[in-house]
């Protein structure tokens, strides 16, 4: 037995010198105001593993905005990005060393729900305002008076597609397809529900699909049989443009409905023509005519050489916003950060007029739009 | 007590945990038996102790127990009818037991809220601390931050979890039960000849394995404060697996070693952490070819204790 | 709806059992279940979608891509990830499973990393050609792949029972010592079943791609996990076992989704395993000396 004890004696030392091998001293957190405001702001975000392009496309909205904040030079930020493989352990220790070993003054991030339901906690419990610019599942700014975020949930976008969508065709019976393994379209699915409870549609079935699934013929078939008038779809871009070219090749015609997730034109890059007619709800449309929108497309295409996305545009305003509460704030501190971020009212963003509510979530209007020609145009 | 850094405990208290799951499938496989199920035993205690906590309110050393009871159970009712499967046959049901568990996971919402997952679960670091505050204790008192002191009673309380389980199952090994194991994996007709009661030592073992995850489960909810059905998908199975190939699956401290490195070292080398899946395939290939055994085997290890200069760190 | 749902269950079966029938050559032979079967089924999915989508080739000459390159990585696999196993005193089965694990997670990242995990449009004129029959759409994609699986398993029974080399390959799947013994080059033989079945899932891969339009890095894992599920049900080493347990396994599908809850339509697979192993663990078409083996 002594053997064995010292066996795990000897490992747990080495354990421990891992861990403290890198403990680095730690820096104070704020400086005082003097001009400009020095500020270190840490990103969590996915680089790499299966959700990598929702987080270049939301790095490179930040770093677009940190490189325009900067240049005006009234505050200076300094961006330390981690990365969390869409995992929560990993996102739990990138926040972890974002608050203790860099001593950011607030976080942006992470991704998905599922990280913030566990980063959130921690940041809130340290102090460290941290905002999600893509996590829409319900409950996230409830965590604490420390989270924030400036994405659109689905229980906002999804009532504004329906209720046009359902005005214009005289929608009377519907099906709801939706990925039941994902957070995002599991609550984009409830949103709907209840808003075809609301409007007193008929729903005729409801119908599930997994991530990644290459074959919707089963679901699509039985949709198809119920002869519904529209049928309201919870997924990402990436399933939903398989779904729709499937659901037109078996003689699906009627139209499709969606959120925020199917906004992206990356579907009617899958789709192709199966895409016309969808209709979506989003605070996104990059074919505004708005000068804000127009600037931000050309420079960001001129920095990636692609057109930006809603997760760009939502991660670009959030740094906007984020810097904005810092120069209101006057001091890069964090308790006088999160009271002047919840104060943030009327910020003019490229997703349009953005505020905060009571709960430190989303206060803005959606617009409502359908591909149409091939691209996506305003619902009218 | 500035360089206590909360960024440090957090990974160690992953190692940790993993740890506890590397040590979970070594115990199956120290009877020949491969378990690809304890990433779905795993999910059974997290949700257990997560629903127990945070619906009726549960004391959390009452909810881990729980957890990892019930996981064990499962552990037996899934264990014998395996037991008439072998090899393969086992790994492949076991691997479609956590696949239909991970589907009631996502389908049963009532109980599971889907795929939304369990959120809030008390974290044990905070309850903790709140106990320490009721008590008149302040963590100030010693010199610590709040989280720090968080950070640091969790990674203690996971060692010392880690620290009960390695014992436990280091001092089976030399009991009557730990050579019946052995000599089941060795030959599995000579051990029945020699009238060791195969089929109990094989259901023990691999129930030993599932409560073992389960644990690591349930401490795994109180660490993270949040499960969701996709924290026990395949890759979770393989990635127990890994620990046990890497570090070794001869002797306990082979997969502790294996857990503990492998989850260091994409946190260490953050940049290669995009080629992580890549390298545990083609470690898995290399090990099995080169290396077999695992890095550590009873030969290194009493080579290791031969030296008289072993105290590392 | 009856019929286009029948339609739609054995269209997936046909393909569940291409895929499966990999499996069940490799198992047949060599008692390994190659865990990597479905990355490099993905695989020949993707070269056919290169071939057909991107470069504009004809779809035989997509077929004949997939094979090439999934054969080429059967052949990788045997020589670095099976055939240092062989023969090597104490290695047990569960060596060569964990090691094709690895394989298999490997391609799984590669494919990810050239890919992406974004769906990518298999484009051919073929699986536009349709025709009704009386209230339903049949495509000519869904009869193709019907023929194709059917004539796969025949042909492989056929040339298991009835050739020369088929026979060498049962006797080296017997026993390996005694058929070596005898003249056969056992090598050889191995290294030519997990090339064929390599090969096989090369088709399954294009036949996927024309049947659903479009192929991402993950229905590898997928279709593996129902391909490995279908063998266990249908009896291990059965030809006529995968072809029945790839259709049931479809059809069942299809119909839990049609007429049930497609919420547990992917763990229907893994219940199935789950049963079976319980009433019957050889199978249903597995011979009784099947559970002896380890």
């Amino acid at each position: 037995m002594r053997r064995s004890v010292r066996g795990i004696a000897v490992v747990a030392c080495a354990l421990f010198a891992f861990v403290f091998m890198g403990a680095e001293k730690a820096k104070p957190a704020a400086k005082p105001a003097a001009e400009p405001i020095r500020a270190k702001i840490g990103v969590i975000s996915i680089i790499t593993g299966q959700g990598a392009a929702y987080g270049e496309a939301i790095t490179n909205g930040i770093k677009l905005a940190r490189d325009e904040v900067n240049a005006k030079g009234e505050v200076l930020v300094d961006l330390k990005i981690e990365d969390s493989s869409g995992k929560q352990e990993q996102a739990l220790a990138a926040a972890q060393k974002l608050i203790n070993s860099e001593q950011v003054v607030a976080i942006i991030g992470p991704t998905l729900s599922n990280e913030m339901m566990v980063a959130g906690p921690e940041a809130n419990a340290s102090g460290v305002p941290i905002m999600g610019t893509s996590t829409t599942a319900k409950g996230i700014t409830q965590i604490g008076k420390y989270v924030f975020r400036n994405a659109l949930p689905e229980s906002q976008a999804i009532p504004a597609s329906i209720g046009k969508a359902v005005k214009k065709h005289n929608i009377r019976k519907v099906a709801l397809l939706y990925g039941n393994d994902d957070v995002f379209t599991k609550s984009g699915f409830d949103t709907m529900k209840e808003v075809s409870g609301k409007l007193k549609l008929n729903i005729l079935t409801i119908e599930t699909f997994q991530k990644g699934q290459a074959d919707y013929k089963a679901q699509l078939t039985k949709i198809a049989s119920l002869k519904p008038d529209a049928v309201f779809c919870s997924a990402l871009y990436n399933e939903g443009g398989v779904i729709l070219a499937q659901a037109r090749k078996m003689g699906l015609k009627v139209p499709f409905v969606g959120g925020n997730g199917f906004n992206s034109p990356k579907v009617i890059e899958i789709a192709k023509d199966a895409a016309e007619g969808l209709t979506v709800a989003t605070p996104w449309f990059g074919e505004s005519n708005d000068p804000k929108v127009k600037g931000f497309v050309a420079k960001y295409e001129k920095a990636y050489g692609k057109k930006p996305d809603q997760f760009a545009a939502q991660a670009y305003d959030a740094f906007h916003i984020m810097a904005n509460a810092l120069k209101a704030a006057g001091i890069a501190d964090r308790a006088k950060l999160r009271d002047s971020l919840a104060a943030t009212k009327n910020f003019q963003g490229v997703l349009g007029k953005f505020s905060f509510d009571a709960e430190r979530d989303v206060v803005m209007s959606p617009i409502v739009l359908i591909v149409k020609g091939g691209k996506f145009t305003i619902f009218n | 007590m500035e360089w206590l850094n909360p960024y440090h405990l957090q990974v160690a208290s992953f190692m940790l945990i993993n740890a506890i799951l590397g040590v979970s499938i070594f115990i199956t496989l120290s009877t020949g038996q491969l378990s690809l199920g304890n990433a779905g035993f795993m999910s059974i205690g997290a949700y257990a102790a997560a629903l127990l906590s945070t619906q009726h309110q549960v004391p959390i050393p009452v909810g881990i127990l729980a957890g990892s009871l019930l996981a064990g159970a499962v552990g037996i009712l899934v264990g014998i009818p395996s037991l008439r499967l072998s090899g393969v046959y086992l790994a492949i049901a076991t691997l479609g037991f956590g696949e239909v568990l991970r589907a009631v996971l996502i389908n049963w919402e009532s109980l599971t809220g889907g795929a939304v997952g369990v959120a809030a679960i008390p974290q044990m670091g905070r309850v903790i601390l709140s106990m320490a505050r009721d008590g008149g204790f302040s963590p100030e008192s010693i010199g610590l931050r709040n989280n720090q002191f968080i950070s640091l009673s969790v990674f203690l309380v996971l060692l010392l979890c880690t620290l009960l389980s390695a014992a436990f199952f280091l001092r089976l090994s030399r009991t009557r039960v730990g050579r019946a194991y052995t000599a089941i994996k060795l030959d599995e007709s000579a051990a029945e000849a020699a009238g060791i009661p195969v089929t109990y030592y094989k259901v023990l073992a691999f129930s030993q394995g599932a409560l073992l995850s389960g644990f690591a489960g349930a401490l795994f909810a109180h660490t993270t404060s949040f499960v969701s059905p996709g924290d026990f998908t395949y890759h979770r199975a393989v990635e127990i697996l890994v620990f046990a190939v890497f570090g070794g699956s001869e002797h306990l401290l082979g997969p502790v070693f294996g857990a503990a490195f492998l989850t260091l070292l994409p946190e260490a080398l953050r940049a290669i952490s995009e080629y992580r899946y890549i390298l545990y395939g083609i470690l898995l290939v290399l090990m099995m070819v080169f290396r077999p055994q695992g890095v550590i085997d009873p030969a290194l290890l009493r080579r290791f204790r031969r030296s008289p200069k072993e105290t590392a760190a | 709806m009856f019929l286009e749902q029948l339609i739609n269950g054995v269209t997936l079966g046909s393909i569940y059992a291409i895929v499966a029938l990999g499996y069940t050559l490799v198992f047949g032979v060599l008692d390994i279940i190659n865990m990597a079967h479905g990355e490099i089924f993905m695989f020949g999915a993707f070269v056919g979608m290169l071939i057909v989508s991107k470069a504009g080739a004809p779809l035989p000459v997509a077929f004949l891509g997939a094979v090439v390159v999934t054969a080429a990585m059967g052949l990788l696999l045997e020589r670095f990830a099976l055939r240092p196993l062989r023969g090597r005193p104490g290695a047990s089965h569960l060596a060569s499973l964990i090691s094709t694990i690895g394989v298999s997670i490997l391609l799984e990242n590669i494919a990810h990393k050239i890919f992406g995990s974004g769906n990518h449009l298999f484009e051919t004129s073929f699986a536009e050609i349709r025709f009704e029959v009386g209230p339903v759409t049949i495509y000519l994609v869904q009869v193709v792949i019907l023929l194709i699986s059917l004539l796969l398993m025949t042909g492989l029974a056929l040339w298991l029972a009835r050739t020369r080399a088929g026979k060498a390959l049962r006797a080296t799947a017997e026993n390996l010592e005694t058929a070596g013994l005898l003249g056969v080059d056992t090598n050889r033989m191995i290294t030519a079943t997990v090339v064929i079945a390599s090969a096989m899932g090369g088709v399954a891969g294009v036949l996927v791609g024309m049947a659903f339009n479009y192929i991402n890095n993950q229905i590898g894992l997928s279709m593996g996990l129902k391909g490995l599920a279908i063998i266990i049900f249908g009896g291990m080493g059965s030809v006529y076992g995968a072809m029945a347990g790839g259709l049931i396994l479809g059809l069942s599908e299809t119909f839990v989704v049609a007429y049930g809850s497609s919420g547990y339509r992917d763990a229907i697979a893994f219940v199935a395993i789950i049963v079976i192993l319980l009433i019957k663990p050889q199978g249903l078409f597995g011979q009784a000396h099947a559970e002896a083996r380890r």
